[in-house]
């Protein structure tokens, strides 16, 4: 590599903590109302789980980007240098991979808040929600029998709902922003 | 002015003097005195193996102490410790020693985990290095900072991507970067140009092998069939950034007469990633005119004779020094 440009990717870096504070303030609150949780140990999870997805979503991003089709590169290159889409051949298509590259994001992400936040919670040893035994109690079956459920698996759907919950609202607060950015204030043509 | 100086060097002293056996100026100490064993050891000739062995003594007594010294003596920003990325710092300009760039990208991806490390591994030993599991919250805590040291990392590769776009496409540093949503350029727009200049020059180049000195009529069906004449120009263009080529392409459109030649624009097409709204293109005119070439033999001066046949005229290409970019319109 010859020399280094002046060139440094601080938009990104201003851009990445404004969406994370967003995303964190969001989460935090519905983790917050959904879990029971303590206000300050809601905004430490978020901050992890929120963390753990835009690191694992970077090193993907640098790991997949040198291997993708020369043309959606150049894509990307546009993009991220001049904040449009280039009039290539794949043009086109852009739209479609956009929207599936956000829906196979939007699950990893959640996927990740999932396991992350199950990982983090036993770690720091404050994981409560209890697994299911193979042997249920005879009043537990009863129960089971009754509501179609067992209170394990409650709790564990419970679990995956506030997250579910909390990554959606999250997204949909960064794409708006993204969207405002766009065409209220002007910019990808 | 003795006094000043007299009173530096005895801070110094003051500073780096060990107030007891166990303490970070003696390893500082330890680390002068390998390196100095180094130097000599060099000089005086000794083994490669003697050399290395000191200077990595000297390396690792100077990160140990460097390490102990700034956790005692914290380099604050705000309520941030910067110590352990210092001490990171020190530790990736030694393992990651011969800096070419792959290893000095490497380094610096790793300086901020490494940092991390240095923080963590204190809560998980003893001072005896007894294993031992920290509180929840310090593991808590360690985690979000690993995650935003990991972070750190990733802006560090991300940087020395868009370092490595610029070497396959140089013609990117040439863009206004003002639109994007994530680089900054620092500094006025530099001078670079495109590679379009080096592209047209090279494709005259090749023109002007292709048609010198071959006869007219040749030349004119050469012209006639332009298209196909144009890609075996393009197949011997040699560019600075061989990746750039696909971002290229050539063409040129049809020639216009002249009063006894033809003038031909050579135009690069930019096919790649642009600020400008719809592409630009750089072009280049030369001029093809015949040439008579003077019958062997016949000197100036000498009338011509009569009787020999007008020699076929062969052509002559000149290009222009000059390349101009056309930004497209709509």
């Amino acid at each position: 590599m010859g020399e280094l440009e002046p060139v440094f990717p601080f938009r990104a870096v201003l851009f990445q903590i404004l969406f994370l504070l967003v995303a964190i303030a969001l989460e935090a609150m519905v983790l917050r109302q959904k879990l029971r949780l303590g206000y300050q140990q809601s905004v430490q999870y978020a901050t992890a789980i929120n963390l753990l997805a835009v690191v694992v979503g970077w090193f993907t991003f640098l790991a997949v980007e040198p291997l993708v089709d020369p043309r959606l590169q150049a894509q990307v290159i546009s993009y991220v240098l001049f904040d449009n889409l280039l009039n290539n051949t794949l043009k086109p298509q852009m739209g479609w991979i956009i929207l599936v590259t956000g829906l196979i994001a939007f699950f990893m992400t959640l996927i990740l808040k999932l396991k992350g936040l199950e990982l983090i919670m036993r770690a720091i040893g404050t994981w409560d929600v209890p697994a299911q035994p193979k042997e249920l109690t005879r009043t537990q079956r009863y129960a089971r029998s009754r509501t179609g459920t067992t209170q394990y698996q409650q709790a564990a759907s419970q679990f995956a709902i506030a997250v579910l919950q909390a990554n959606a609202l999250s997204f949909s607060a960064i794409l708006l922003l993204l969207v405002v950015r766009a065409y209220i204030l002007g910019g990808v043509t | 002015m003795i006094d000043v100086i007299r009173d530096a060097i005895s801070q110094i002293r003051g500073l780096i003097t060990p107030p007891r056996y166990l303490s970070w100026q003696t390893l500082l100490l330890l680390s002068l005195f390998s390196w100095l064993m180094a130097t000599l050891a060099e000089v005086g000739g000794a083994t490669p193996f003697t050399v290395t062995v000191l200077s990595t003594g000297s390396w690792l007594f100077l990160t140990v102490a460097i390490w102990w010294g700034l956790s005692l003596n914290p380099v604050m920003i705000g309520d941030i410790s910067i110590s352990p990325w210092i001490t990171a710092a020190v530790i990736c300009v030694f393992v990651f020693n011969p800096w070419t760039t792959e290893r000095m990208q490497l380094a610096m991806g790793f300086w901020p985990v490494i940092a991390t490390l240095l923080v963590a591994i204190p809560h998980f030993f003893h001072w005896n290095f007894d294993w031992t599991l920290p509180p929840a919250s310090v593991r808590q805590d360690l985690i979000v900072l690993l995650l935003v040291n990991l972070l750190l990392s990733s802006w560090i590769l991300f940087y020395f991507r868009v370092q490595h776009w610029f070497n396959d496409y140089p013609s990117l540093i040439a863009e206004n970067l003002d639109n994007s949503a994530f680089v900054y350029r620092f500094g006025a727009d530099t001078n670079n140009a495109s590679q379009a200049d080096l592209l047209l020059s090279s494709a005259a180049t090749s023109l002007a092998q292709q048609l010198n000195d071959t006869p007219w009529p040749r030349v004119e069906r050469w012209l006639l069939n332009l298209d196909n004449s144009i890609d075996s120009v393009a197949d011997n263009i040699v560019l600075n950034a061989a990746k750039e080529r696909v971002f290229w392409s050539l063409d040129a459109p049809r020639p216009q007469s002249l009063s006894n030649g033809y003038q031909l624009r050579l135009r690069a097409n930019w096919l790649g990633p642009t600020a400008k709204q719809n592409g630009y293109y750089a072009e280049k005119v030369c001029t093809i005119l015949p040439r008579t070439l003077q019958p062997r033999g016949s000197a100036e001066g000498q009338p011509e004779q009569p009787e020999q046949p007008a020699p076929t005229p062969v052509a002559q290409v000149t290009c222009s020094e000059e390349t101009t970019e056309v930004e497209r319109s709509a």
